[in-house]
C-alpha cells in the first residue's frame, strides 16, 4: 500500500477527468499466452533422466549415422588370420573381435543401425496403422462385431506363434521382420486408439461439426486426431524398444534376419554361443541393447506424462 | 456482532505455474466476526479461492503465501509451515465445503464411516459413541432416517443430500469457522435454496461465522451480513449487504449489479462489461478495472487507488470517492440521469408460421439393461421469430429435447416438423443439408465446444468449407472477418489458437461459427451459464442483436427462469421429462399455476437482500399428486397458457388464476 502514504492532494487535479476509452484494447485483458505445445515440451525436459536420456540417444543415433562413412573397417569380412579372431577389447578393436576376426565395435553400430531402422518402420507402421483402423472403428459403431472378432482371434492366439510362422513362410529379410511385427502388433494398437477415439467422439466440439455437417473423414484428420498427437507420439516411442526386443527374440531362435546381416539380434545370438570362453562377445551387443531399450522407456513414459496438461506446472 | 475472530491482512499470494510467476491474491484484507455471514463475492480467476484456501494452508504445492498476516483469535497462522501445525485449525476452527460434493467424498466408504472417522481422529471418541454422534449430526443436517442412511455409499445420495454430507461433516469438529466455496454451484435451484437454508439454521444453532464465495450475487442477497467484492486479486470494497447492494461506490461493483439479467428491461441492452478480467501474469498497474471502465479517469491507469470511507461500515477502493475527483464524479451523475425505459410490449407469435414443432415427442435411453424415458411424450411449437426457452433441473431432459430437433439424438416416438417438413427420420442427403444449413447450435461450456487444435479462423470457416458458400479464398476471409467483428471480436485474431481466449470470448467464437452459415433457428443450450457474471450480459446482448439482424428464431435452454425471462416470449418448465407448464413470459411470472413452477420461481435468488431475507422456501413434492384414479393430461387454461395436471387440480388452478 504505497500509494496510502502519498498525500493525494498533491495530484494534479488533471488526472481526476476522464481517460480515453479504447474498446480494442479491452479484449486484450483476457488473453493468455499458454501453448500446449510449448508447455508440454516444457515439462517434457524439466525432468534430469529425459535430458540425459534424450541426449545419450542423439549422441547415439547421430554416431550410428555417421559412422560407416568414417570408418574403414569391415564389419563383414572375416579376416583369414586367427590371430585376428577372438581378440579381447583393445585399442585397435574396442569391443574386441569375434570367432572369425570381425570388429565386434564396427558391427555393433552396423547393427544398431539396422535395428533401429527396422524398428522405426515398425512403430511408423504399427502406430499408423492403428490409429486409422482405431479411428475408424471408434467412429462407425458397425465396424465393433467384425473388430472384435479379429480382436480376439489375434490376441488369444500367442503372438509368438504367428510371429515365426510368417518368419518362415516368407524369405528372411528386413521387411518379413517388419511384416511379422507388424501383423502382430496392430490390432491392440488400434483397440486402444478406438478406446481414446470413444471418448474424444462426444464431445461438444465434435457434436458442434457434426451439426455443420463435417465429412466424418474431416472430423478424424481435424478434430479428433490432432488432439491425439500427444498419445502417438508416446506410443510410437514405446513401440520402439519392443521391436528391437522382437527382434532379438527372432533372431534368437533362428527365423529373424538372415544370419550375416549385421543386426543387435544377431550379434547377441552369435555372442552367446561363444559366451562362456569370450563373454565380452555378448555382453558388448547386449548393453547397447538395453540402453536403447531403457532409453526409448523412458522417454515415451515422461513424454506420457508431460503431454497430461495436469502436469503442466 | 461482536467480537472479531478472524484477520487476514495484505495477503500476497503468489503461484510459480509454467515457469511464470502469477500473483493470484494481489494484497487483499478481510475482517470477521464472530456469528456473521461474509460473501466475497467475485469472477473465476479473481482469487478468491485462494485467498481462502490460505486461511487453512491448503494452497496447491506451488503456491505460497508472499506476504501478509492472517490472525485467528489473535493467534498469527500464516507463519504455519508443517501439516501438524495446520491440522489444529483445518477442520477444528476453520472448516471448507466444497463445490463438487463427490469429489469431497470417498465413493468406497460409506458416509457414516466417514463422518464418524473425522469424529473419532479429532476427539479420540470410541466407535460407538462416534457412530452415535455421527447419526445425530446426519439428523440434524436435515437427512431423513439417520440410520439407515448411516450404511450407505455416496452414490445412493442426490447432489444435494451428498452436500449435505459434507456439510455434516464439516461441522463434525464444531469450527468457529465455516467457509463454504460455492458450496452450491453444482446443484439445482431448488437443491440450491434448500441448503442454502440449512447452513443458516447451522450457523444460528452452533453460532458459527460463515464466509461464502461465491459468484452468484442471488446467493449472497440471501445469506450475507457484510459483502467483500473481488477483482483482480483484490478487495476492491466491502460493507453490509444492504450497502453494496443498493448503494455500490465502486464501478465494477456497480457495473456487476447492472449487468444482471434479471435486471434488464426487455427489448433493452443489458448493461454490459467489456472485455474479460486481466490476466494476472502481468503486473497491473492502477486500478485494475481501469481498461474495462468506459468512465475511467486518467488516474486509475497511473495508481493504485487506496480505500476511501464511505460509511463506518463501507469503504471501497476507487478514486472516484476522492475529493479531488468531486467534479468528475457530479459529471457522470447527471449523464447517468437517464428515464427508465418501458419493457417493449410482448409480441404476439400465434399468427406467424410455426418454424419448429415437436408433436408426442419421447426419448427412450437404454442404462444397462433398464430403459427409462428422458422425454415424455413432450409438444410445442416455436414459431418464426420467436424465443423460446425449456427451463428445468438437471436430468429434466431439456438438453435431450434441443439435440433430438437438432438430429443429433434418436427420437423413440412422436414426430419433429421442421419448416413443414418431418425431420425426425431417415433424411435424403440433400434434406439432410438443408436442414443442417438452416438448425444450429451454441453450447453451454465454451471450454469444450472448440476445437483445440485449430486456428479460430478454421473452427469459424467449418460451416462455410461444409456448405460450399464462397466462390474464393478472398470471399471466405472477407466472412469469416465479418462474422468476427459483429461477435465483437477484432479480424486479427484468426490466427489463433482457442486456448488463448477468455470464456467469453471463446463463446462469441463458438456464436460466430454458427452464424457465417445464416441459420434461421438456433438452440442455445445454457449458452450463458458456464460464463461470469460480468461476461453474461455481453453474450446475451449479442444473441439478441443477432436475433434483430437475421430474424433467428431461438430455443433457448436454461435452468434458471430469472435469466430467462429477459429474453424468452414463451417458457416451458420441464420436470422429469415432462413440459408441466407452458406460458407467455409475462403470463408465467404473473400467474405460475403448477407447484413446481412455483418452487423454481421462489427458488431462484433475486440480488436483493431486502426480498432475498424474507423469502419462503417452496418446496415441491412430486408426491403431492394423486394421479392413481384420475390421469392427469395437458391441458390450456387460458388461452396460450398450458398445464399438465387432472380435472381435480384442474379445477383449483382456474379457481385460483
Amino acid at each position: 500500500m504505497k500509494e496510502l502514504t502519498m498525500n493525494i492532494n498533491s495530484l494534479p487535479d488533471e488526472l481526476f477527468t476522464r481517460a480515453e476509452f479504447i474498446e480494442e484494447k479491452v479484449e486484450d485483458t483476457g488473453f493468455s499466452n499458454y501453448s500446449y505445445w510449448r508447455s508440454t515440451i516444457r515439462t517434457f525436459f524439466k525432468s534430469p533422466a529425459v535430458k540425459v536420456a534424450v541426449t545419450l540417444m542423439v549422441l547415439l543415433v547421430t554416431y550410428t549415422i555417421i559412422y560407416p562413412t568414417i570408418t574403414d573397417l569391415d564389419p563383414y569380412t572375416p579376416s583369414l588370420s586367427p590371430s585376428q579372431w577372438n581378440l579381447s577389447p583393445s585399442a585397435e578393436h574396442p569391443f574386441g573381435t569375434d570367432g572369425v576376426g570381425r570388429d565386434i565395435w564396427a558391427r555393433v553400430w552396423f547393427g544398431t543401425r539396422t535395428s533401429l531402422i527396422l524398428s522405426v518402420a515398425v512403430a511408423v507402421f504399427e502406430v499408423g496403422l492403428g490409429v486409422i483402423i482405431g479411428a475408424l472403428w471408434g467412429f462407425y459403431r458397425k465396424l465393433d462385431n467384425i473388430m472384435f472378432a479379429i480382436y480376439n482371434t489375434l490376441t488369444n492366439v500367442p503372438s509368438t506363434i504367428y510371429l515365426v510362422l510368417i518368419a518362415y513362410i516368407m524369405k528372411p529379410s528386413i521387411i518379413t521382420i517388419i511384416i511379422a511385427l507388424v501383423a502382430t502388433g496392430w490390432i491392440s494398437e488400434a483397440r486402444w486408439f478406438r478406446t481414446r477415439i470413444l471418448a474424444q467422439r462426444e464431445a461438444d466440439y465434435n457434436i458442434a461439426s457434426v451439426a455443420l455437417m463435417t465429412p466424418t473423414r474431416r472430423i478424424i484428420s481435424r478434430n479428433v486426431i490432432p488432439h491425439l498427437v500427444s498419445l502417438i507420439i508416446m506410443d510410437a516411442a514405446l513401440t520402439i524398444p519392443y521391436s528391437i526386443g522382437s527382434e532379438v527374440f527372432l533372431s534368437y531362435i533362428g527365423v529373424g534376419l538372415p544370419a550375416d546381416l549385421c543386426t543387435l539380434g544377431n550379434l547377441v545370438n552369435q555372442g552367446r554361443s561363444a559366451f562362456l570362453v569370450y563373454p565380452f562377445q555378448m555382453i558388448f551387443p547386449t548393453l547397447i541393447l538395453c540402453f536403447i531399450t531403457v532409453s526409448f522407456y523412458i522417454i515415451g513414459n515422461k513424454f506420457a506424462d508431460a503431454s497430461d496438461p495436469k502436469n503442466h506446472l | 456482532m461482536s467480537g472479531k475472530i478472524f484477520e487476514a491482512k495484505d495477503v500476497i499470494i503468489k503461484f510459480n505455474l509454467r515457469g511464470q510467476i502469477l500473483t493470484a491474491v494481489r494484497g487483499a484484507s478481510i475482517d470477521l466476526y464472530e456469528g456473521e455471514t461474509l460473501a466475497i463475492v467475485g469472477e473465476s480467476g479473481c482469487g478468491k479461492s485462494v485467498f481462502t484456501k490460505s486461511f487453512i494452508g491448503m494452497l496447491d504445492k506451488n503456491g505460497r503465501v508472499e506476504s501478509g498476516s492472517i490472525k485467528m483469535n489473535g493467534t498469527e497462522l500464516s507463519g504455519y509451515k508443517t501439516e501438524e501445525e495446520w491440522l489444529t485449525v483445518r477442520g477444528k476452527k476453520i472448516a471448507m465445503v466444497f463445490q463438487d460434493p463427490m469429489t469431497s467424498l470417498n465413493p468406497v466408504k460409506t458416509v457414516g464411516e466417514q463422518i464418524r472417522e473425522v469424529i473419532s481422529w479429532h476427539f479420540g471418541t470410541d466407535k460407538e459413541q462416534a457412530k452415535k454422534e455421527a447419526i445425530e449430526l446426519l439428523r440434524q443436517v436435515g437427512i431423513h432416517d439417520p440410520e439407515k442412511r448411516y450404511g450407505q455409499y455416496p452414490h445412493q445420495f442426490s447432489g444435494g443430500m451428498r452436500q449435505r454430507v459434507v456439510i455434516a461433516t464439516a461441522i463434525a469438529c464444531r469450527p468457529e469457522i465455516l467457509i463454504c466455496d460455492e458450496p452450491t454451484t453444482a446443484l439445482d435451484v431448488t437443491v440450491q435454496a434448500q441448503i442454502l437454508d440449512l447452513i443458516k439454521n447451522l450457523q444460528k444453532d452452533l453460532n458459527m461465522s460463515v464466509i461464502y464465495i461465491t459468484h452468484d450475487l442471488g446467493v449472497v442477497a440471501n445469506v450475507a451480513d457484510r459483502v467483500a467484492v473481488m477483482y483482480a486479486g483484490q478487495i476492491v470494497e466491502y460493507g453490509l449487504a444492504n450497502e453494496i447492494f443498493k448503494d455500490a461506490k465502486h464501478p465494477y461493483t456497480k457495473a456487476l449489479l447492472l449487468s444482471l439479467p434479471q435486471l434488464g428491461i426487455k427489448g433493452q441492452d443489458l448493461h454490459s462489461i467489456k472485455g474479460s478480467p486481466p490476466n494476472l501474469y502481468k503486473e497491473i498497474k492502477g486500478d485494475a478495472f481501469a481498461p474495462r471502465n468506459p468512465d475511467a479517469m486518467k488516474i486509475d491507469y497511473m495508481y493504485e487507488p487506496p480505500f476511501f470511507k464511505v460509511s463506518d461500515t463501507h469503504y471501497a477502493k476507487t478514486w472516484l470517492l476522492s475529493e479531488k475527483a468531486a467534479e468528475y464524479r457530479r459529471e457522470l451523475e447527471t449523464s447517468t440521469d437517464d428515464e427508465k425505459a418501458e419493457p417493449a410490449a410482448a409480441m404476439d407469435f400465434s399468427n406467424a408460421k410455426k418454424l419448429v414443432s415437436v408433436k408426442n415427442l419421447t426419448v427412450n435411453f437404454k442404462l444397462g439393461r433398464e430403459e427409462f424415458s428422458a422425454v415424455k411424450d413432450v409438444s410445442f411449437d416455436i414459431h418464426e421469430g420467436e424465443t423460446f426457452s425449456l427451463v428445468g433441473e438437471s436430468g429434466s431432459g431439456k438438453t435431450t429435447v434441443g439435440r433430438a430437433i437438432l438430429k443429433m439424438c434418436h427420437s423413440s416416438a412422436g414426430e419433429i416438423f421442421f419448416d413443414g417438413e418431418q425431420v425426425n427420420r431417415k433424411l435424403s442427403r440433400d434434406h439432410l443439408r438443408r436442414f443442417r444449413k438452416s438448425a444450429q447450435m451454441i453450447f453451454q461450456d465454451p471450454m469444450a465446444s472448440l476445437n483445440e487444435r485449430a486456428k479460430v479462423e478454421y473452427i469459424i470457416s467449418e460451416g462455410l468449407y461444409n456448405f460450399h458458400m464462397f466462390s474464393g479464398e478472398n470471399e471466405r476471409r472477407d466472412i469469416v472477418a465479418n462474422a468476427m467483428r459483429s461477435v465483437g471480436l477484432l479480424p486479427e485474431y484468426v490466427t489463433r489458437f482457442p486456448h488463448e481466449f477468455s470464456g467469453g470470448q471463446r463463446q462469441r467464437i463458438g456464436i460466430a461459427r454458427t452464424l457465417v452459415v445464416e441459420p434461421k433457428f438456433i438452440v442455445a443450450d445454457e449458452p450463458i451459464s458456464a460464463l461470469d457474471v460480468s461476461i453474461r450480459a455481453q453474450v446475451i446482448n449479442l444473441l439478441n442483436k443477432l436475433k434483430r439482424e437475421n430474424a433467428f428464431t431461438y430455443l433457448f435452454i436454461a435452468h434458471d427462469l430469472s435469466v430467462v425471462r429477459f429474453i424468452s416470449d414463451r417458457i416451458a418448465v420441464m420436470y422429469k421429462g415432462r413440459i408441466v407448464e407452458l406460458a407467455e413470459t409475462e403470463e408465467l411470472f404473473a400467474h405460475p399455476l403448477h407447484p413446481y413452477t412455483k418452487a423454481l420461481l421462489a427458488a431462484a435468488p433475486v440480488p436483493d437482500p431486502d426480498i432475498e431475507r424474507h423469502k419462503k422456501l417452496v418446496v415441491y413434492d412430486p408426491q403431492q399428486h394423486d394421479y392413481s384414479q384420475d390421469k392427469p393430461f395437458w391441458a390450456e387454461v387460458v388461452p396460450g397458457h398450458f398445464i399438465w395436471g387432472n380435472e381435480n387440480e384442474l379445477e383449483v388452478y382456474r379457481k385460483n388464476y
